[in-house]
């Protein structure tokens, strides 16, 4: 075990957060902390750590199986650091405390008392069960910045109800609000309310940072993901009350075409080739402006389209658009996506293929240029690439060299360098199960 | 006292940025916005009061603009670059999204402008940020969706049906969060160093990470998914996650690996509307059986599918949160705000718009605390409201100035 872990120094160096998070909505609020210097520790219940770090390998076999190895053998090599717990737990510290042992609590309020936050995203209910209500919090540490993270926020009478990525999209509008018309909504294909649902609790919680630094005191943020995903959608419940427009409406919501602003052509469009998984590929063509319509005739060899009576102005395509959509299909249904987005874009108009991930990897030529796949190296599985964190700061510095923590890997220094433990009392506490 | 109190942040108009000016003016800071004279690229998004085309009347701008004030100036011609170097010397925090090199044109660069402003924290938050061979593409929200991954991960269980990106910026607004974090530390770290710092956001970076465990699994595993209806991509197609209720309304519903009390509970719901079929079987109360047959079998998902079919969409949503399942009604946005839970949570914000002689209730953004500070205070601003007061107060230019820089055409 490791002691005093070397953090990246940046603008959050000296700050200590406590993390109860699980999941990927609460991790994510705190694993955008870590880049800059920030100390989380991220904290595991003995004998039954992160779920994230069993999740479906097909290597290893599937989760269930990698918690029945974990059981039968807590201290085997076997590694539990997987693709996502990697992720979203990069730069973050690791210990194993037991809260439902009372020195486990004591432990844990000393943490506290030294750390500037605390975020958790359980079910409602957890932390006041364990004695830690906000009350209770303030007393231990007047400066502490707690997030509490859930669907619905612990105040008014779903307080209690659980949530995760899809039902805070559902619920919200946002699901709804993503689809093509006569058919069930298509939804996200991922949780988006959990990863930027994250990104909204991690910037509750840096205000929070900032408002203590300013002011000196602690603060609770009640972060509900599902107000955040309301909030996503603004424009809509405005034209509900002005205009009496509700979005639950025959032809809402439009695909990929676009009601405000007004523009057309504005869709996906087949292309020749399909994916790996046998699924077509899938250009968007956009034109916002005249010329970018005057370009993309020109590039598609079709002059004629522009006094063509039908497509004359924007409001003539946005009235034509079903049979200009089958003009433009016919152009790009032969021709491959990388070629069509090169074509057009080198003329002006907006144009990009559909990727996925493979393709964010392997053919962005920009995301490669802004080396957004940094290699990282990690004890137990080597050197790996990883997902940059993105913003790029001129005077401190994100840093993308942070990995995900092994299991208990900073218990000496969690314990022993800031707790003061020494290791005979260590020892007691690990053979106590305490920790 | 809010978060941003005491704090300036002037924003050169943007359909890309207005979110996180708008953020940061609910808790506490002073927005300034500088439009050009023709109106911001926002101000003609739509949709419109009454659908008829107004610059101070579009609700899209409405929205993220709430709280801000607007000065109207040609930054082309060089007494606005000199209007706006005088502003930036006021700010705290500067946000652009032009081009890259546009404002270095103009001498409003940050290594110009941050030698006499070094505490400047300066942000360029811009499509692909500001290098790469792609630097100059054109985009739109829509673009990000398709280029940055949500698209390729949602759609349909058919694979000859087209991706789908979800409607409003959502690209702008995700990539607008992470950059008010990052603002909201360079604000944290300059408390004790008093310097700045230059920001390079690109929304395609941003975009390009937000698809969860998509891009790590590439990378792992070379695993690709299938897109599929209302759920997240996977290798491969699954049973519906949207199941139909007696209402016509849609649940989106989790697979549950219940606890035994839990599942006993739904059984019991299953046989009071009679569809418990096989179910009841007390073989069914085995944990590993139950998590054998989840995993291989389509029993219980039949089971939920003709359970739901008998209960409203209101009474699932409940009901099976009592079992602790986090189960959801696929609402349309607007139906939330007949909703008490978040009347009780004081969510909706009233703000007049005298324009329209009525009070519009606003979502908060993003949180919903009164010690963050997090409120619509005011509605957006008109067309260059503020231009007269902002020369007059704030760079002490007087009346004739104006009024010259107004015939000119310098400022509105």
């Amino acid at each position: 075990m490791t002691s005093k872990p070397q953090l990246p120094q940046g603008f959050l160096t000296g700050v200590r957060i406590v993390d109860f998070s699980w999941k990927t909505v609460g991790p994510w609020a705190t694993r955008m902390l870590t880049p800059y210097g920030a100390e989380v520790i991220h904290i595991e219940p003995p004998h039954r750590p992160d779920d994230h770090r069993f999740e479906f390998r097909p290597v290893h076999g599937d989760a269930a199986k990698n918690q029945i190895a974990f059981r039968d053998a807590p201290d085997s090599p076997a590694y539990y650091t997987t693709p996502n717990f990697s992720h979203l737990h990069a730069g973050k510290l690791a210990i194993n405390l037991n809260t439902r042992h009372p020195e486990g609590m004591q432990l844990l309020e000393k943490l506290i008392a030294t750390s500037d936050g605390l975020s958790e995203n359980f079910s409602g209910g957890v932390l006041d069960s364990w004695g830690l209500g906000w009350d209770r919090l303030k007393e231990i540490n007047p400066k502490l910045v707690y997030l509490s993270l859930s669907g619905y926020g612990h105040k008014g009478e779903w307080g209690s109800y659980r949530s995760y990525g899809p039902s805070a999209q559902a619920s919200s509008g946002l699901t709804f609000s993503s689809g093509l018309p006569g058919k069930n909504p298509a939804g996200w294909g991922y949780s988006y309310m959990d990863v930027t649902g994250g990104w909204c609790g991690g910037l509750g919680m840096m205000m929070g940072l900032l408002r203590m630094k300013r002011t000196g005191e602690g603060v609770y943020v009640d972060y509900a993901v599902t107000e955040a995903a309301m909030a996503m959608l603004g424009p809509f419940f405005l034209d509900y009350q002005v205009n009496g427009r509700a979005t639950r409406r025959p032809d809402f919501p439009p695909g990929n075409r676009s009601i405000w602003p007004e523009v057309a052509p504005h869709n996906t469009y087949r292309c020749a080739g399909i994916d790996r998984q046998g699924q077509d590929w899938f250009v968007f063509i956009a034109c916002e402006t005249q010329q970018q319509w005057e370009s993309l005739c020109q590039v598609m060899g079709k002059p004629e389209l522009l006094t063509d009576p039908r497509f004359v102005t924007m409001a003539d395509r946005r009235a034509n658009q079903d049979v200009l959509d089958d003009i433009i299909s016919t152009w790009t249904a032969p021709r491959r996506r990388y070629e069509i987005m090169t074509l057009l874009q080198d003329a002006g108009v907006i144009s990009v293929p559909i990727q996925n991930a493979e393709d964010r990897v392997e053919y962005d030529a920009q995301l490669r240029a802004r080396e957004m796949y940094p290699v990282i190296a990690h004890p137990e599985v080597g050197e790996f690439e990883m997902e940059r964190y993105p913003p790029r700061l001129s005077r401190t510095p994100a840093d993308n060299h942070g990995r995900a923590p092994i299991l208990k890997e900073h218990e000496e220094y969690v314990f022993g360098e800031i707790l003061g433990i020494d290791s005979q009392e260590m020892n007691r506490l690990r053979e106590g199960g305490v920790i | 006292m809010q978060v941003f109190d005491g704090f300036t942040v002037v924003e050169l108009a943007d359909r890309r940025n207005q979110f996180i000016g708008k953020i940061m003016a609910e808790s506490g800071a002073r927005v300034i916005q500088i439009e050009p004279v023709e109106g911001s690229p926002g101000r003609w998004i739509g949709p419109f009061v009454d659908d008829k085309q107004d610059p101070n009347k579009c609700l899209d701008y409405w929205w993220y603009n709430t709280g801000k004030e607007s000065i109207a100036v040609d930054i082309t011609r060089g007494p606005g670059q000199d209007l706006v170097r005088s502003l930036i010397a006021k700010a705290d925090v500067f946000i652009e999204s032009t081009r890259p090199g546009t404002l270095k044109d103009y001498g409003l660069d940050y290594d110009t402008v941050s030698v006499e402003h070094p505490e400047l924290i300066y942000l360029s938050f811009t499509d692909m940020g500001q290098d790469g061979p792609w630097v100059d593409f054109e985009m739109n929200d829509h673009a990000h969706l398709a280029l940055g991954g949500p698209m390729g991960s949602s759609g349909y269980s058919d694979p000859h049906e087209t991706p789908i990106g979800g409607q409003r910026n959502h690209a702008y607004n995700m990539s607008s969060v992470m950059a008010t974090h990052t603002i909201t530390g360079a604000l944290f770290e300059r408390l004790s160093s008093d310097r700045g710092q230059y920001i390079d956001i690109a929304i395609h970076d941003v975009v390009g990470i937000s698809t969860e465990a998509a891009v790590p699994y590439w990378l792992w595993y070379n695993q690709a998914a299938l897109r599929q209806t209302g759920q997240h991509a996977a290798v491969k197609y699954r049973p519906t996650t949207q199941i139909m209720c007696s209402d016509g309304k849609l649940v989106q519903v989790t697979m549950p690996q219940m606890p035994l009390n839990a599942w006993v509970q739904m059984v019991k719901w299953m046989e009071e509307v009679g569809v418990a079929e096989e179910l009841s079987d007390p073989k069914w109360r085995d944990d590993f059986y139950r998590a054998d047959r989840l995993r291989n079998g389509d029993e219980i998902h039949e089971g939920i599918i003709r359970l739901l079919s008998k209960v409203t969409s209101e009474e699932a949503f409940h009901r099976g949160q009592a079992l602790g399942m986090a189960w959801a009604v696929i609402r349309a946005a607007e139906e939330n705000m007949d909703l008490d839970h978040y009347k009780q949570r004081d969510y909706w914000q009233p703000i007049e718009h005298e324009e329209i002689g009525k009070t519009i209730l606003y979502p908060r953004a993003l949180h919903t605390n009164d010690l963050l500070g997090t409120r619509p205070k005011s509605r957006a601003p008109h067309l260059g409201e503020h231009t007269s007061s902002i020369l007059k107060n704030d760079l002490d230019i007087d009346d004739r100035t104006i009024e010259a820089m107004t015939k000119t055409g310098v400022i509105r």
